[in-house]
Protein backbone atom coordinates (compact mmCIF):
# COMPACT_ATOMS: atom_id res chain seq x y z
CA UNK A 1 0.00 0.00 0.00
CA UNK A 2 1.52 3.37 -0.95
CA UNK A 3 2.17 5.65 1.98
CA UNK A 4 1.51 9.36 1.85
CA UNK A 5 3.87 11.19 4.08
CA UNK A 6 2.53 14.29 5.75
CA UNK A 7 4.87 17.12 6.60
CA UNK A 8 3.19 19.51 8.99
CA UNK A 9 4.75 22.35 10.90
CA UNK A 10 4.13 22.82 14.62
CA UNK A 11 1.23 25.21 14.21
CA UNK A 12 -0.59 23.14 11.59
CA UNK A 13 -0.24 20.01 13.71
CA UNK A 14 -1.67 21.86 16.71
CA UNK A 15 -4.60 23.30 14.75
CA UNK A 16 -5.53 19.93 13.22
CA UNK A 17 -5.21 18.17 16.58
CA UNK A 18 -7.34 20.84 18.31
CA UNK A 19 -10.02 20.68 15.62
CA UNK A 20 -10.32 16.88 15.61
CA UNK A 21 -10.42 16.58 19.39
CA UNK A 22 -12.87 19.48 19.78
CA UNK A 23 -15.29 17.91 17.30
CA UNK A 24 -15.07 14.51 19.02
CA UNK A 25 -15.55 16.00 22.49
CA UNK A 26 -18.41 18.19 21.31
CA UNK A 27 -20.32 15.28 19.80
CA UNK A 28 -19.70 12.98 22.77
CA UNK A 29 -20.59 15.42 25.50
CA UNK A 30 -23.48 17.47 24.07
CA UNK A 31 -26.78 16.52 22.46
CA UNK A 32 -28.25 19.48 20.61
CA UNK A 33 -26.65 20.93 17.49
CA UNK A 34 -26.42 24.42 19.00
CA UNK A 35 -24.76 23.17 22.19
CA UNK A 36 -22.36 21.08 20.17
CA UNK A 37 -21.37 23.98 17.96
CA UNK A 38 -20.80 26.20 21.00
CA UNK A 39 -18.75 23.54 22.76
CA UNK A 40 -16.65 22.78 19.66
CA UNK A 41 -15.90 26.46 19.07
CA UNK A 42 -14.97 27.16 22.69
CA UNK A 43 -12.92 24.02 23.02
CA UNK A 44 -11.07 24.75 19.77
CA UNK A 45 -10.29 28.35 20.77
CA UNK A 46 -9.13 27.30 24.24
CA UNK A 47 -6.92 24.54 22.81
CA UNK A 48 -5.22 27.09 20.56
CA UNK A 49 -4.93 29.82 23.19
CA UNK A 50 -3.52 27.47 25.83
CA UNK A 51 -1.17 25.87 23.28
CA UNK A 52 0.21 29.22 22.16
CA UNK A 53 0.34 30.38 25.80
CA UNK A 54 2.39 27.37 26.86
CA UNK A 55 4.64 27.95 23.83
CA UNK A 56 5.31 31.51 24.92
CA UNK A 57 5.83 30.44 28.54
CA UNK A 58 8.50 27.99 27.37
CA UNK A 59 10.16 30.53 25.08
CA UNK A 60 12.67 31.96 27.65
CA UNK A 61 13.97 28.45 28.42
CA UNK A 62 14.84 27.76 24.79
CA UNK A 63 17.48 30.52 24.70
CA UNK B 1 -62.37 14.14 79.81
CA UNK B 2 -58.82 15.34 80.07
CA UNK B 3 -56.98 17.45 77.46
CA UNK B 4 -53.99 15.17 77.47
CA UNK B 5 -52.78 14.02 74.11
CA UNK B 6 -51.98 10.32 73.81
CA UNK B 7 -48.24 9.63 73.68
CA UNK B 8 -48.40 8.01 70.27
CA UNK B 9 -49.91 11.11 68.71
CA UNK B 10 -47.66 13.56 70.54
CA UNK B 11 -44.38 12.32 69.13
CA UNK B 12 -42.98 13.86 65.98
CA UNK B 13 -41.73 10.54 64.73
CA UNK B 14 -41.51 10.40 60.96
CA UNK B 15 -42.94 7.18 59.56
CA UNK B 16 -40.23 5.02 58.09
CA UNK B 17 -40.64 4.61 54.35
CA UNK B 18 -40.33 1.22 52.82
CA UNK B 19 -36.79 0.81 51.53
CA UNK B 20 -36.82 1.68 47.87
CA UNK B 21 -34.10 0.23 45.64
CA UNK B 22 -32.10 2.94 43.82
CA UNK B 23 -32.41 0.97 40.61
CA UNK B 24 -35.97 -0.20 39.95
CA UNK B 25 -34.81 -2.65 37.26
CA UNK B 26 -34.96 -6.30 38.41
CA UNK B 27 -31.62 -8.00 39.07
CA UNK B 28 -31.90 -10.38 36.09
CA UNK B 29 -32.62 -7.50 33.70
CA UNK B 30 -29.77 -5.53 35.21
CA UNK B 31 -27.36 -8.40 34.58
CA UNK B 32 -28.55 -8.68 31.00
CA UNK B 33 -28.19 -4.92 30.53
CA UNK B 34 -24.66 -5.01 31.98
CA UNK B 35 -23.68 -7.83 29.64
CA UNK B 36 -25.13 -5.92 26.68
CA UNK B 37 -23.27 -2.78 27.79
CA UNK B 38 -20.02 -4.73 27.93
CA UNK B 39 -20.64 -6.12 24.44
CA UNK B 40 -21.29 -2.60 23.17
CA UNK B 41 -18.07 -1.36 24.79
CA UNK B 42 -16.02 -4.16 23.22
CA UNK B 43 -17.61 -3.48 19.81
CA UNK B 44 -16.92 0.24 20.20
CA UNK B 45 -13.30 -0.48 21.07
CA UNK B 46 -12.80 -2.96 18.22
CA UNK B 47 -14.21 -0.73 15.50
CA UNK B 48 -14.43 2.98 16.37
CA UNK B 49 -18.03 4.15 16.17
CA UNK B 50 -19.55 0.68 16.08
CA UNK B 51 -20.77 0.91 19.68
CA UNK B 52 -22.72 4.08 19.02
CA UNK B 53 -23.95 2.72 15.69
CA UNK B 54 -25.42 -0.31 17.49
CA UNK B 55 -27.18 2.14 19.81
CA UNK B 56 -28.48 3.98 16.71
CA UNK B 57 -26.56 7.14 17.59
CA UNK B 58 -25.53 7.74 14.01
CA UNK B 59 -23.96 11.19 14.41
CA UNK B 60 -21.74 10.12 17.26
CA UNK B 61 -20.86 6.90 15.46
CA UNK B 62 -19.80 8.79 12.35
CA UNK B 63 -17.76 11.31 14.33
CA UNK B 64 -16.04 8.62 16.43
CA UNK B 65 -15.13 6.65 13.33
CA UNK B 66 -13.94 9.61 11.29
CA UNK B 67 -11.95 11.33 14.06
CA UNK B 68 -10.12 8.16 15.08
CA UNK B 69 -9.51 7.29 11.42
CA UNK B 70 -8.18 10.79 10.70
CA UNK B 71 -5.85 10.68 13.68
CA UNK B 72 -4.54 7.26 12.66
CA UNK B 73 -4.03 8.27 9.02
CA UNK B 74 -2.27 11.50 10.02
CA UNK B 75 -0.19 9.80 12.71
CA UNK B 76 0.94 7.03 10.41
CA UNK B 77 1.49 9.52 7.58
CA UNK B 78 3.71 11.58 9.83
CA UNK B 79 5.68 8.41 10.56
CA UNK B 80 4.83 8.29 14.22
CA UNK B 81 6.01 5.45 16.40
CA UNK B 82 3.56 2.57 16.74
CA UNK B 83 4.50 0.87 19.98
CA UNK B 84 4.68 -2.90 20.05
CA UNK B 85 4.09 -5.40 22.83
CA UNK B 86 7.79 -5.81 23.41
CA UNK B 87 8.26 -2.37 24.93
CA UNK B 88 11.28 -2.11 27.17
CA UNK B 89 10.41 0.75 29.50
CA UNK B 90 7.23 1.99 31.18
CA UNK B 91 6.66 4.68 28.55
CA UNK B 92 6.80 2.16 25.74
CA UNK B 93 4.34 -0.07 27.58
CA UNK B 94 1.99 2.85 28.22
CA UNK B 95 2.36 3.90 24.60
CA UNK B 96 1.43 0.38 23.52
CA UNK B 97 -1.69 0.48 25.70
CA UNK B 98 -2.65 3.86 24.26
CA UNK B 99 -2.07 2.70 20.68
CA UNK B 100 -3.99 -0.51 21.29
CA UNK B 101 -6.97 1.60 22.36
CA UNK B 102 -7.64 2.26 18.68
CA UNK B 103 -8.76 -1.39 18.32
CA UNK B 104 -8.56 -2.66 14.77
CA UNK B 105 -7.16 0.69 13.66
CA UNK B 106 -3.92 -0.25 15.42
CA UNK B 107 -3.33 -2.74 12.63
CA UNK B 108 -4.48 -0.22 10.02
CA UNK B 109 -1.79 2.15 11.30
CA UNK B 110 0.80 -0.61 11.00
CA UNK B 111 -0.33 -1.36 7.47
CA UNK B 112 -0.23 2.32 6.47
CA UNK B 113 3.22 2.95 7.86
CA UNK B 114 5.21 0.91 5.39
CA UNK B 115 8.38 3.00 5.76
CA UNK B 116 8.48 2.56 9.52
CA UNK B 117 8.59 5.27 12.16
CA UNK B 118 10.90 8.25 12.01
CA UNK B 119 11.02 10.10 15.29
CA UNK B 120 14.29 11.86 14.51
CA UNK B 121 12.18 14.85 13.41
CA UNK B 122 9.42 16.71 15.24
CA UNK B 123 7.00 15.48 12.57
CA UNK B 124 7.41 11.86 13.62
CA UNK B 125 7.11 12.81 17.27
CA UNK B 126 3.78 14.54 16.59
CA UNK B 127 2.68 11.46 14.68
CA UNK B 128 3.39 9.33 17.74
CA UNK B 129 1.18 11.63 19.83
CA UNK B 130 -1.61 11.55 17.24
CA UNK B 131 -1.60 7.75 17.18
CA UNK B 132 -1.76 7.60 20.98
CA UNK B 133 -4.54 10.20 20.97
CA UNK B 134 -6.53 8.08 18.51
CA UNK B 135 -6.35 5.15 20.92
CA UNK B 136 -7.25 7.15 24.01
CA UNK B 137 -10.10 8.91 22.19
CA UNK B 138 -11.48 5.57 21.05
CA UNK B 139 -11.34 4.24 24.61
CA UNK B 140 -13.23 7.33 25.78
CA UNK B 141 -15.86 6.77 23.09
CA UNK B 142 -16.17 3.10 24.11
CA UNK B 143 -16.64 4.15 27.74
CA UNK B 144 -19.29 6.64 26.64
CA UNK B 145 -21.16 3.96 24.71
CA UNK B 146 -20.95 1.68 27.76
CA UNK B 147 -22.35 4.37 30.04
CA UNK B 148 -25.14 5.19 27.60
CA UNK B 149 -26.15 1.53 27.48
CA UNK B 150 -26.23 1.39 31.26
CA UNK B 151 -28.44 4.53 31.13
CA UNK B 152 -26.01 6.58 33.13
CA UNK B 153 -25.43 9.10 30.38
CA UNK B 154 -27.53 10.70 27.68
Amino acid sequence: MPTHEFRLNHFHAMVIFALIISVAFGFLSRRSAYQRARYILWSFILFLLIGVGIGWAMYPFSH
Amino acid sequence: MSDEVPIAEATNAVPIARSASPDPVPASDRRRRDAFALTIAVAAWFLPGLGHALLKMWGRALVCFSTVALLVILGAGMRGNIFSRSGEDAFAKLGYLADLGAGSFYFVAQALETNGPDVSHANGDYGTRLLATAGVLNMLAALHAYEVTRARKA
